[in-house]
C-alpha cells in the first residue's frame, strides 16, 4: 500500500457544469496527436448517458474479489472528434456553410442539461469525473505486462508510456471507463492527477482553474487536510460505485435539487424532485445518511445558526481547499502530523 | 510560424521516441513481467519515464493578460509561452482578498478563456488586410497591403464628409470596459473626423432602462462578493452558472453561509438546480409575480416606512385630476408631502429644483397615505394599482404554485439583507422598464437598496468603466458635447427596411420616433433626412450576426451602405459581410486594461507575444488611418471642412497630430496612464502596476458612482443615498416610482404595472427565446472548436419533449424555425427543463456556421417602445448608453417544423471537408 494517498473531494452542490475543468486538462495534457476524443476529466449531466456512452453499465471492478473485465467502449461511444471547412466558407468563397465533416451523432456532452423527468417535473446535475486513482485499482490488476502501477508516495495510479504496450485490458477493467487509446502511440493513458504539479505543491490543473470552487484536494491521511475531514469526520463525501470495490479516492459531496413545484419547505427526502435512489444507484445505500445530514446542516444555517461542515464547503480561499504539501517536504510534514 | 497543434505533436511524439528506441509491440517479448516478482500495487522499479509528463509541464514565459470579449468575467490569466508559441492559459488567481470573512474572487476565469490560443492560432484567425473580390459575404477575397487598405479606408470617409457630410460616416465599437485603449482608438477617431458614433449597451438591451427611469443612473451594481453577505438572493432571470461563471460560487457559497437561494426562470437552468425553490414561472410574466409580493408586502404591513418615506417618492402628493405631481406655481421641480407632525404640506428636500442638497427629513414625517379631495400620495396610487395584483390572480398569471409564491413573498419580506440578481432573461422583454421598475419597487419598499447583500443588481454587459473620468477624457478628448452620438437601436430601425407592425395607442411607432426626434429628445444621424450612411467601421464587435431583425438589415441597410469595414482577429459575419477586412492583433498581443461592474480591480490585457502575423493592435490600425488620412488630405490639397453642427473647421490634415494629442499618445500604454491618472480610482497607478497583480481601486468618482470603496467591504451602490442622505439623481431626489411625463400616463406606465408580452400567440404558439449561455461570450467562441466538440457541433434549439411530440420532431432532426420576419434551419435537441411554448437556442451563432438556412436572429425584427424614446423630462435624457430606445428581442413568436435536408443541403452537410489547422 501506498505511504500517502492524495484525494480530491468534490462538491456537487456547487457545480456550475462550466467544464472549465475540462478545457484545463485538455489544454494542459490532451492536446497532442491521437488524444483528440479524450477527456481525462469530463463533465457529465446525470442521470444521462455519461462519457464514454453507458459507461456505468458497460461492467468492470470486481466482484468477489474477481476483476470483472467488460466490453471496450466503441468509438461512436467517445463521441465525433469533428474537424471543420472554416477556410473554404470564409476565405476561398466556396459558398458552402461551414459545417463539421461528418454528421454529428454523438459526442462526449450530448445529452448536457438533458436530465430525466419525474411525474413531469425535469431533475439533473452535474458530474465531473476523473481518474479515481483507486486504492484497489482493477486496471492494475488486469494488466498482464504490469505497466500500470499505484505511487509509494502519493498513490497516484499511473500507466508507465514505456512499457504499455497497448493490450487494453485495463480499459475492459476500470468499471468508471477512465483509460483512453491512444492509436498513433499504440498506448493507454489516462489522467495522471496532475503529478508533475501535485510534486511541487501545486494543485491539479481541474481544481486549480476551477471557478465553482468546488475541488478540495489534499492527502486522505493527512487528519488537518479538507479532503480528510470530509470524507472521514464529517462524512459528507462518497465514492462513486463502491460496489465495485476499487476504492476510489476520489469522492462526492452528494447533489440535490429544489423541492417539487408546491412542495417548498418538505424535506427534499420526503417530497424529492430527484429520485433517492438514482442517486443510492451512483453513490451506494450510504448517500440517503449524507443527504439528510447536509439538508440539516443547511437547515440550521438557514435559520441562523452555524454549521461546521457548510463553513468548510465555502472554501474561502485555496488555503482551505487545497493542503498540498511538495513533496520533497511530504514525509517529514506527514510525520510531524501524524505525531 | 509553426502552429500550436505541429508543436504539440513534434513534442509528444520526440518525448516518446527518444525515451523508448525501438519500442514497438513486435520488439518486446509479451507478459515479460509475469516472468518477475513485480508488484506494482507496491513498488515499481521502472519510474523514469515520469519524466515525460514533468517536461509538458514546462514553459519559457509567462505573461498576464486577459480576454476583451464584453463577458463581464474580466479575468486575469497567466499565457504561457513554450518555443515562442502560447501553449496554454491559467487563471493568474491572484486578485487580493477584500475581508476574511468574504470568499476571494479566485480563480477568475471560465472554460472559453481557457482555450483563447485555440483562437490566436485557429482557423478563423485574419492574418492579412483582405479588400472584398465577390460578393459581400460570399467569402472571396484579395490580399492587400496595409498602406492600400488604409488609403482606401481614408480616402472613402473623406469623399463621404466632402460630398454628404461627416455623419454620413458611422462607428460602431462595444462595451470600452473591456479594452478602453482599443475602445478610445476609434472613437477618437470618429470625433476628429465627424463622424456619428453609435451606442451598444441600449441596442444590446443590456441597459436595464428601469434603472435611468427610478434611480437616474444607467448601472448600479453590487460587486459579486457582495451576494455573499446577502441572507436571500433572488437569480430572476438569471443563470449564473452559465453568465456569470466566475462568479456564481459567490451565490452558492452564500447559501452555505445561511442564505436562501430562489431561482425564477421558465427553465429548470443550470441555476435553478442549485435553488432552494424554483419557480418555473411562465415566459414575461415576471412583473405581475413581483406586482403580487409588492401588494403583499404592503397588505401586510412588512415594508420598512422610515426608508420608504426618505429614499422614495412615494409619499409625494398627486394631483388627482391631472395625475402630475403638486408642484408649486413658477418653480421647476420641486415637490410636495403632507407631513404627518405638523399636518402641512411640506417641500421634499432634495429635488432636482430644490435648494437643499439632501434628502434627510430633518423630524418631519412624510405621510405616506395622506389623500383628500384633490391630492393623494404616490403611496395610495401605487395601492390601488396594485389591487389587482392578488396572489390568487398572480399563481394564475405565472403558473406558479400559490403555496409557492405564497412562501417566497413572505421570505422575501421578511429575511434580511434580501437581493435580486437580475439579468437579461427578464431585460430583453419589449416592457423591460416596467419589469425592471416592478423589481426594483420590491427591493425599495422592503428597505434592501443601498445596502450590503441587498438590492437590485443587474449584470448583463460588461459596462462598467471605473476609471470614467480619465476613459472620457481619452476617448472623446474635444468632450462628448462635440460627437454626433447617436442610438443605435433608433438609427438601425431607421435606416433597415424593419417594420413594426404593431400600433401603440392606436398609432405607428414611426409617429413616436418622428415627434421624439422633432422634440430634440433622441437624435438621429444623418441630420440631412435625404441623407442615408453610407460608410460604417466597426471594431471589437459583430453587428450583423448579433442585429435584431437580420433578415430586414440585410436586405436593406447592408445594401444602402456602400463602405464597410471591419477589424478584427477572427472572420467573424460581420468581417465576412464586409467590403475590407483589417487583421487586428488579438488581445494576447496588445496592452489595454480591463474593467466589470462584478468587481472592483484594474488588471491589464498584456501583450504576450508581438502581434502574430500581418496583423496590428486596433490602437495601432487607427494611428496609422489618421496618419493615412492626414497625408491624403494634405496630397488633395483639401481646404477645411466647416462642420456647422459645431463650428468646426476640420483640417483634416491634421488628423494625425489631434487623434495622437500632438505626441502626446505613441503607444497604447500611454492611453492606458493617461486613463487611470485621470481617475480618482486609479491614481497613482501606472500600467506597469498592473502587472503585479489586479489593484482593487483606491477611491470612487463622486460625479460617478454612489458609494465609496471601503478597503475591507465588497461594494455596493447607494450608500451615499441610504447613508449620507444625498439625493438620488432624479427629477424627484428619490428613488422615482412615478413618472409624471405624458407619455408615461398615455401609456398608464406612471407607475410600474405587469403588460403582457407583445405577439400573436395564436399565430405563432412558441416563444422565441435566445439567452446567453456558457458555452460562448455573444459569437465570440461560438465558431471555436474545441467549445463545439462538447456541444453538438452545430446549432441547436430546445424544446419540450411534449412540444416535441405534437410537431413529431425526434431528437437531433432537421427543423425549421420560422415566422413573418424570417425563419433558420438548424439541428433540434429534446430538453425536458424546457418551457412547454417556448423554444430556445442560446445566442450568438455565427451565421456562417452549421445552418441550413438563415440565423438565429431570423425571426426577429426590432420593436421599440415608445416611452424609451422621451426625452426633456428632469432626469431623463438621451444619453450614449445610458438613456434611449432598447434594442429588445424576447417578445418574437415563431412555429417550427420538422425539415427534410434537400439534395443541396445534404451536399453542404456531407461536404464538412477536413482542413488542416
Amino acid at each position: 500500500m501506498p505511504e500517502h494517498q492524495i484525494s480530491m473531494v468534490l462538491d456537487l452542490n456547487k457545480c456550475l457544469g462550466c467544464q472549465t475543468c475540462t478545457m484545463a486538462c485538455k489544454k494542459l495534457w490532451t492536446d497532442g496527436d491521437g488524444m483528440d476524443y479524450m477527456y481525462w476529466n469530463n463533465v457529465e449531466t446525470r442521470p444521462g448517458q455519461g462519457y464514454p456512452r453507458n459507461w456505468d453499465r458497460i461492467g468492470g471492478g470486481f466482484e468477489n474479489g474477481k476483476l470483472r473485465p467488460s466490453e471496450i467502449p466503441s468509438k461512436e461511444d467517445y463521441g465525433q472528434t469533428f474537424e471543420y471547412n472554416y477556410a473554404e466558407r470564409l476565405f476561398q468563397g466556396s459558398g458552402l456553410q461551414t459545417m463539421p465533416n461528418d454528421e454529428v451523432r454523438n459526442t462526449p456532452n450530448w445529452d448536457e442539461d438533458v436530465g430525466a423527468l419525474m411525474l413531469g417535473e425535469n431533475y439533473y446535475f452535474y458530474l465531473p469525473r476523473l481518474c479515481n486513482h483507486c486504492t484497489n485499482p482493477a486496471c492494475l490488476e488486469a494488466c498482464p505486462r504490469k505497466a500500470i502501477y499505484k505511487r509509494t508516495e502519493d498513490g497516484i495510479v499511473l500507466v508507465d508510456q514505456e512499457r504499455c504496450e497497448g493490450y487494453r485490458y485495463c480499459m475492459k477493467a476500470c468499471p468508471y471507463k477512465k483509460i483512453y487509446f491512444n492509436e498513433l502511440l499504440g498506448k493507454a493513458q489516462k489522467c495522471i492527477f496532475c503529478y508533475p504539479r501535485i510534486e511541487k505543491g501545486e494543485v491539479n490543473a481541474c481544481a486549480k482553474q476551477c471557478p465553482g470552487r468546488l475541488r478540495f484536494v489534499g492527502f486522505l491521511d493527512d487528519p488537518e487536510s479538507a479532503v480528510h475531514k470530509l470524507v472521514h469526520v464529517y462524512k459528507v463525501a462518497l465514492g462513486l460505485f463502491p460496489e465495485k470495490g476499487t476504492e476510489p479516492n476520489v469522492f462526492y459531496v452528494p447533489p440535490f435539487n429544489p423541492p417539487r413545484t408546491g412542495s417548498y419547505g418538505k424535506s427534499v427526502l420526503e417530497d424529492p424532485r430527484m429520485p433517492m435512489d438514482y442517486l443510492k444507484y451512483l453513490f451506494g445505500g450510504e448517500v440517503v445518511d449524507v443527504i439528510r445530514s447536509l439538508e440539516g446542516e443547511l437547515h440550521r444555517a438557514q435559520n441562523g445558526g452555524t454549521s461546521e461542515v457548510l463553513q468548510l464547503l465555502i472554501g474561502r480561499d485555496d488555503q482551505v481547499r487545497y493542503q498540498i504539501p511538495k513533496h520533497e517536504d511530504l514525509v517529514q510534514i506527514q510525520g510531524v502530523r501524524k505525531a | 510560424m509553426s502552429n500550436r497543434r505541429d508543436f504539440l505533436k513534434l513534442g509528444a511524439l520526440a518525448a516518446l521516441g527518444a525515451s523508448i528506441p525501438g519500442c514497438r509491440r513486435a520488439d518486446k517479448p509479451v507478459l515479460e513481467a509475469f516472468t518477475g516478482t513485480l508488484d506494482p500495487l507496491h513498488a515499481y522499479p521502472y519510474r523514469t519515464w515520469e519524466d515525460l509528463y514533468r517536461k509538458q509541464w514546462t514553459w519559457d514565459k509567462v505573461v498576464r493578460s486577459t480576454h476583451s470579449a464584453n463577458c463581464t468575467g474580466s479575468c486575469s490569466w497567466n499565457v504561457y509561452v513554450r518555443n515562442g508559441v502560447m501553449i496554454r492559459e491559467e487563471q493568474a488567481a491572484d486578485y487580493p482578498r477584500i475581508s476574511a470573512d468574504l470568499p476571494d474572487y479566485n480563480p477568475r476565469g471560465c472554460q472559453k478563456g481557457a482555450c483563447f490560443t485555440e483562437y490566436v492560432y485557429g482557423p478563423q484567425r485574419l492574418r492579412s488586410p483582405l479588400i472584398r473580390a465577390g460578393e459581400r459575404g460570399e467569402g472571396k477575397w484579395r490580399k492587400a497591403t496595409w498602406d492600400e487598405a488604409l488609403a482606401l479606408i481614408a480616402g472613402k470617409l473623406l469623399d463621404n464628409i466632402y460630398q454628404y457630410g461627416p455623419d454620413t460616416n458611422s462607428y460602431f465599437s462595444v462595451i470600452p470596459a473591456m479594452s478602453p485603449v482599443s475602445f478610445s482608438a476609434g472613437s477618437r477617431f470618429a470625433q476628429y473626423t465627424g463622424g456619428v458614433f453609435c451606442s451598444f449597451y441600449d441596442w444590446y438591451c443590456d441597459l436595464p432602462p428601469g434603472e435611468p427611469l427610478t434611480w437616474g443612473v444607467q448601472t448600479e451594481a453590487c460587486e459579486c462578493a457582495d451576494w455573499f453577505n446577502s441572507k436571500y438572493i433572488v437569480l430572476w432571470g438569471s443563470n449564473i452558472s452559465q453568465t456569470r461563471i466566475p462568479d456564481a460560487h459567490f451565490a452558492w457559497e452564500a447559501r452555505y453561509n445561511g442564505a436562501k437561494i430562489v431561482g425564477i426562470s421558465p427553465d429548470f437552468n443550470s441555476s435553478m438546480v442549485h435553488a432552494d425553490l424554483f419557480l418555473p414561472i411562465n415566459p414575461g410574466t415576471d412583473a405581475a409575480l413581483a406586482l403580487g409580493v409588492a401588494k403583499y408586502i404592503v397588505d401586510n404591513n412588512l415594508y420598512d416606512a422610515p426608508y420608504v418615506k426618505e429614499q422614495t417618492d412615494l409619499a409625494l402628493l398627486v394631483d388627482k385630476r391631472t395625475n402630475l405631481f403638486v408642484r408649486p406655481p413658477n418653480v421647476a421641480d420641486v415637490f410636495f408631502f403632507q407631513d404627518a407632525k405638523s399636518g402641512k404640506r411640506h417641500e421634499a428636500p432634495g429635488s432636482m429644483g430644490s435648494k437643499e442638497k439632501t434628502i434627510a427629513l430633518n423630524g418631519a414625517d412624510p405621510d405616506l397615505h395622506y389623500s383628500d379631495g384633490e391630492v393623494t400620495t404616490v403611496f395610495e396610487l401605487m395601492k390601488q394599482k396594485l389591487a389587482p395584483y392578488t396572489l390568487e390572480s398572480v399563481a394564475e398569471t405565472t403558473g406558479l404554485s400559490l403555496s409557492d409564491i405564497r412562501q417566497f413573498a413572505h421570505e422575501f419580506a421578511t429575511r434580511k439583507p434580501a437581493m435580486i440578481i437580475h439579468g437579461a432573461g427578464l431585460n430583453h422583454w419589449f416592457h423591460n422598464d416596467l419589469i425592471n421598475r416592478s423589481l426594483i419597487l420590491l427591493v425599495a419598499l422592503t428597505g434592501n437598496t443601498g445596502k450590503n447583500g441587498g438590492g437590485f443588481n443587474h449584470y448583463v454587459g460588461q459596462e462598467r468603466v471605473w476609471p470614467e473620468r480619465g476613459f472620457k477624457a481619452y476617448s472623446f478628448p474635444e468632450g462628448v458635447k462635440k460627437q454626433r452620438m447617436q442610438n443605435m437601436t433608433l438609427w438601425t430601425y431607421v435606416h433597415s427596411s424593419n417594420r413594426d407592425p404593431h400600433l401603440y395607442n392606436g398609432r405607428p411607432i414611426e409617429h413616436y420616433i418622428e415627434e421624439s426626434i422633432q422634440n430634440g429628445w433622441m437624435p438621429l444621424y444623418p441630420k440631412n433626412r435625404k441623407q442615408k450612411p453610407r460608410a460604417l467601421i466597426v471594431w471589437r464587435a459583430n453587428y450583423l450576426n448579433q442585429a435584431k431583425g437580420n433578415e430586414y438589415i440585410l436586405k436593406s441597410l447592408w445594401k444602402d451602405l456602400d463602405f464597410i469595414v471591419d477589424l478584427n482577429y477572427r472572420m467573424d459575419t460581420t468581417a465576412l459581410y464586409s467590403d475590407v477586412v483589417l487583421p487586428a492583433a488579438s488581445s494576447y498581443e496588445k496592452s489595454d486594461i480591463s474593467t466589470t461592474d462584478c468587481h472592483s480591480y484594474i488588471h491589464p490585457i498584456g501583450k504576450v507575444l508581438d502581434p502574430l502575423y500581418d496583423s496590428k493592435p486596433d490602437w495601432e490600425i487607427f494611428r496609422d488611418l489618421a496618419k493615412k488620412m492626414a497625408q491624403l488630405a494634405a496630397e488633395r490639397k483639401l481646404a477645411p471642412y466647416h462642420d456647422q453642427q459645431f463650428g468646426w473647421d476640420r483640417d483634416f490634415t491634421k488628423t494625425y497630430d489631434l487623434w495622437s494629442g500632438n505626441g502626446q499618445f505613441m503607444q497604447p500604454e500611454d492611453g492606458a496612464n493617461f486613463i487611470m491618472a485621470n481617475s480618482p480610482e486609479t491614481k497613482g497607478l501606472t500600467f506597469e502596476d498592473l502587472k503585479v497583480h489586479p489593484q482593487r481601486f483606491r477611491k470612487i468618482d463622486e460625479e460617478a458612482w454612489n458609494s465609496e470603496i471601503k478597503p475591507d467591504q465588497a461594494y455596493t451602490p447607494f450608500q451615499h443615498q441610504v447613508e449620507s442622505k444625498r439625493p438620488w439623481r432624479t427629477l424627484t431626489g428619490r428613488q422615482q416610482f412615478y413618472l409624471d411625463h405624458q407619455w408615461f400616463i398615455d401609456f398608464g406606465e406612471q407607475l410600474p404595472v405587469y403588460k403582457e408580452p407583445l405577439g400573436d400567440s395564436a399565430k405563432y404558439p412558441f416563444f422565441w427565446n435566445t439567452p446567453h449561455g456558457r458555452w460562448s461570450i455573444h459569437s465570440t467562441w461560438r465558431d471555436a472548436r474545441y467549445q463545439l466538440r462538447l456541444q453538438r457541433g452545430i446549432p441547436i434549439v430546445y424544446i419540450h419533449p411534449d412540444d416535441a411530440k405534437t410537431r413529431n420532431i425526434q431528437d437531433n432532426d432537421w427543423v425549421k424555425v420560422f415566422n413573418d420576419n424570417g425563419s433558420f434551419v438548424s439541428k433540434v435537441q429534446l430538453l425536458p427543463g424546457e418551457k412547454r411554448k417556448r423554444l430556445t437556442m442560446y445566442h450568438g451563432w455565427e451565421r456562417y456556421l452549421g445552418f441550413l438556412q438563415g440565423g438565429w436572429q431570423s425571426p426577429t425584427v426590432i420593436k421599440i417602445k415608445p416611452t424609451q424614446l422621451v426625452g426633456g423630462y428632469g432626469h431623463v435624457n438621451f444619453k450614449l448608453n445610458y438613456w434611449g430606445p432598447t434594442g429588445n428581442n424576447r417578445d418574437v413568436r415563431v412555429d417550427i417544423v420538422k425539415y427534410t435536408p434537400t439534395a443541396a443541403d445534404l451536399r453542404t452537410i456531407r461536404k464538412g471537408t477536413k482542413e488542416k489547422v
